[in-house]
C-alpha cells in the first residue's frame, strides 16, 4: 500500500514580538491510499498551520511535504497554484461555494481552470453529483441548498480534478449531527473508492467512527490515540 | 470569462446600477464633447471651411484677422513666392446690417473673397458670387431666420452701403455671427466709401485683412523672409484667435477633462468596493488553485464589458438627442472625435480597474483556512 501524502519532520515557527514561537515541531505524518485520518486538538494547537502547510498554502520553516512521493517545497508560487488545482482537494468549514454559480458550474469551473475539455467536464460533474446523491439539484444555486447539500457539493468539487490528497477543514462545524455524519460517511466512501489519502481536521467526535485513524495535535506534533466511542 | 459573465448575470441589479451610472457619465462626456465641437464649428466655420494652410497677417496683429491689414504689394509678393494659384486675398470685417423688410439689426461678418478663387463658397440656393454682378452678396442661411430672402436688400449700418442678397451658403460663420460674402470689387467700394466717410481721402490703396495661402513648410519660411512686416500663422492659430473661441473651448475642455476623471473614479470606487466584498471568495478561489492572473482578468473583463456596454448605449442616446436638438444648439460629433472619446473612456475605466486588480493580487489564499463564513 503506498502513501499518497507524507510529511517529514515539519517545523514551523512564527515571530511573536521578539520571541520565536514554535507551532509545529518535527511533525511526521503518513497517510496511505484509501485512508481517512482525523486530526483533533484544542484551538491554538496549530491545526490551521498544519493544514496550510500540508495544503501547499504555507511553507514550513523546515521539513518536507511529499505528494505522491514528490516534494512540493521546491516549487514556485505559480507551480504551487497548479499543484493545489490538480493534486489537492479542499473542503472548507462552511462549504464556501461561489454564490453565483449553480451546482454544476461549481464543478465545471475547477475543471476548466485545470484545462479539462468542456464535454468531459460535464460528464465528470454528472458522475460525481450522482455519487453524492445531488443529481436532482444540478441547476440550483448555493443559496437554495441546505448546509449538508452544500458540503456534499464541496466534496464533489474537491474531487473534480481527481486529486491525490483531500483536506477537510472542520467540514461538519456548521451541520447538525445527522447531516454531519452523512457528509463524513460520503467523504469516507469516496476516499475508499477513489483511493485518495484524506486528512480531516475536526472537533466533532461523533464522526470519528468513519475515520481509519485519529491523531491529536499536541506540542507541535501528532500523537496517535485509541478511539473510545 | 466564466466567472465574470456568470457573476454579472447573477447579480443583475448591482451591475445594472453601475451600468446606469456609467451610461449617464459617458453620455455626458459625449454630449459635452459634441457641444464643444458644435460651438467650435459654429464659431469659426468660415475659417475652418477655408482650404488654406496658413494666413499672412500684419505684424503685431496678435493673430487676429480683424486687426490685421495687408496691402496689394504684399499680396503680389506672396503670390509670386507660393504661386498665384495658391494665394488668395481675404477681407474680414465685423459689422451690423439692417435688411429692408425687417426692423431687426443683425450682426454679421463681411468676408471679401476673390469670386473665382478657392475661398469663394458654394451657394446652396440662388446664384454664386460673380465679378459681373456688382453689389450682389451671398449670405449664411441662418439669416433666413431674420426674414432675409433672395432679393432682399441689406444695408451696412456703418457705411450705408446696400447689397442685394443673391443666394445662400451653408455653415458659414465667424465669431458666431453669420457670414456675408462679397466680391473684391465690392470690398474696394466699401473701403472707398468708409474712407471718404472718415477722412475724405480717396487716394489710398486697396487693403485686405489677410492673405490665405496653401504652402509647404519651406515656402512658409520663404514667405517669412520675403515679407518682413508680416507674420505667417497656421490655420489653427488663426482659428484660436477668433474672438471668444479660445475662452469658449477652454471651459468646455475643462468640463470634459473633469468628466473623464469623474467617470474613472466612479467606476474605480464601485469595483474596489465590490472586490473588497468578495475578498474571502477570492481567497477560496486562490486556495483551490485559481491563479491571480485569472481573477485579475476576470475583474478587468467586467470593467471592460460594462464600460463598452454603457458607451454603446450612450452613443445611441447621443444620436437620438442630436436628431431632436434645435438649430440654435450647435452639436457636432464626427466619427473621429467619437472614436477618440470612446477609446479614452474605455482606457480611463481600465486604469480605474487597476486599483481592484491590485487588491485581488494582495488577497492571500491562506485566509481560506479556518474561516467560518464565505
Amino acid at each position: 500500500m503506498k502513501n499518497r501524502l507524507e510529511l517529514h519532520e515539519i517545523t514551523r515557527t512564527f515571530q511573536d514580538g521578539d520571541k520565536e514561537r514554535k507551532v509545529l515541531d518535527k511533525l511526521n505524518l503518513e497517510v496511505a491510499e484509501g485512508e481517512l485520518v482525523a486530526v483533533m486538538g484544542p484551538s491554538g494547537s496549530g491545526k490551521s498551520t498544519f493544514l496550510s502547510i500540508a495544503g501547499a498554502l504555507l511553507k514550513p520553516t523546515s521539513g518536507e511535504v511529499l505528494l505522491d512521493g514528490e516534494s512540493i517545497l521546491t516549487k514556485n508560487k505559480h507551480e504551487l497554484s497548479e499543484l493545489r488545482l490538480r493534486k489537492i482537494g479542499f473542503i472548507f468549514q462552511s462549504a464556501n461555494l461561489i454564490p453565483y454559480l449553480n451546482v454544476e458550474e461549481q464543478l465545471i469551473l475547477v475543471a476548466k481552470l485545470a484545462g479539462m475539455k468542456k464535454s468531459s467536464a460535464v460528464v465528470r460533474a454528472k458522475e460525481l453529483l450522482a455519487q453524492m446523491g445531488m443529481s436532482h439539484r444540478q441547476t440550483a444555486y448555493p443559496e437554495k441548498l441546505s448546509g449538508g447539500e452544500r458540503q456534499r457539493i464541496a466534496i464533489a468539487r474537491a474531487l473534480m480534478n481527481d486529486p491525490s490528497v483531500l483536506y477537510a477543514d472542520e467540514p461538519t462545524a456548521s451541520l447538525d449531527a445527522s447531516r454531519g455524519l452523512e457528509v463524513v460517511r460520503m467523504l469516507s466512501d469516496q476516499v475508499k473508492q477513489q483511493r485518495k489519502s484524506a486528512v480531516m481536521v475536526t472537533h466533532d467526535e461523533r464522526v470519528l467512527p468513519y475515520c481509519d485513524r485519529v491523531l491529536f495535535l499536541e506540542g507541535g506534533t501528532l500523537i496517535e490515540k485509541e478511539i473510545y466511542v | 470569462m466564466y466567472l465574470a459573465i456568470r457573476e454579472m448575470k447573477f447579480s443583475k441589479g448591482r451591475y445594472l446600477l453601475i451600468t446606469t451610472i456609467a451610461v449617464l457619465v459617458s453620455f455626458l462626456v459625449l454630449f459635452v464633447t459634441g457641444l464643444a465641437q458644435g460651438l467650435a464649428y459654429d464659431n469659426a466655420a468660415s475659417v475652418k471651411n477655408m482650404t488654406a494652410s496658413h494666413f499672412i497677417l500684419e505684424q503685431d496683429s496678435n493673430h487676429r484677422l480683424t486687426r490685421s491689414q495687408v496691402d496689394q504689394n504684399q499680396f503680389e509678393k506672396a503670390a509670386s513666392i507660393v504661386g498665384s494659384e495658391n494665394a488668395e486675398p481675404l477681407g474680414v470685417k465685423m459689422t451690423t446690417i439692417v435688411s429692408d423688410g425687417a426692423t431687426e439689426k443683425i450682426d454679421v461678418t463681411l468676408l471679401a473673397v476673390n469670386s473665382e478663387g478657392w475661398l469663394a463658397p458654394e451657394a446652396i440656393s440662388g446664384s454664386p458670387l460673380s465679378d459681373q454682378k456688382q453689389g450682389h452678396v451671398l449670405v449664411d442661411q441662418k439669416m433666413m431666420d431674420y426674414g432675409v430672402e433672395i432679393g432682399t436688400i441689406i444695408i451696412d449700418q456703418a457705411s450705408e452701403t446696400k447689397w442685394i442678397v443673391d443666394g445662400f451658403v451653408k455653415d458659414e460663420s465667424f465669431s458666431h455671427t453669420p457670414a456675408v460674402f462679397l466680391t473684391k470689387a465690392d470690398w474696394s467700394d466699401l473701403q472707398a466709401q468708409s474712407l471718404a466717410h472718415l477722412a475724405g481721402n480717396q487716394e489710398r490703396d486697396l487693403t485686405y485683412n489677410a492673405i490665405a495661402v496653401k504652402a509647404e513648410k519651406e515656402k512658409v519660411n520663404d514667405l517669412k523672409n520675403a515679407l518682413p512686416d508680416t507674420e505667417v500663422i497656421t490655420k489653427a492659430e488663426a482659428i484660436a484667435a477668433i474672438p471668444g473661441y479660445k475662452e469658449e473651448q477652454g471651459s468646455l475642455m475643462m468640463m470634459i477633462a473633469f468628466l473623464f476623471v469623474i467617470s474613472a473614479f466612479v467606476l474605480a470606487v464601485f469595483f474596489y468596493v465590490i472586490t473588497i466584498q468578495k475578498t474571502s471568495q477570492f481567497g477560496i478561489l486562490k486556495a483551490i488553485g485559481t491563479r491571480t492572473a485569472y481573477l485579475a482578468r476576470s475583474v478587468s473583463l467586467q470593467v471592460l464589458v460594462l464600460s463598452i456596454g454603457s458607451l454603446l448605449i450612450s452613443i445611441l442616446l447621443v444620436k437620438l438627442f442630436e436628431a431632436v436638438l434645435p438649430n440654435s444648439m450647435p452639436f457636432q460629433l464626427g466619427f473621429s472625435t467619437l472614436l477618440l472619446t470612446s477609446v479614452s473612456f474605455v482606457a480611463v475605466s481600465l486604469v480605474g480597474s487597476l486599483f481592484s486588480v491590485w487588491q485581488v493580487a494582495k488577497i492571500d489564499a491562506l485566509d481560506a483556512i479556518g474561516r467560518t463564513a464565505a
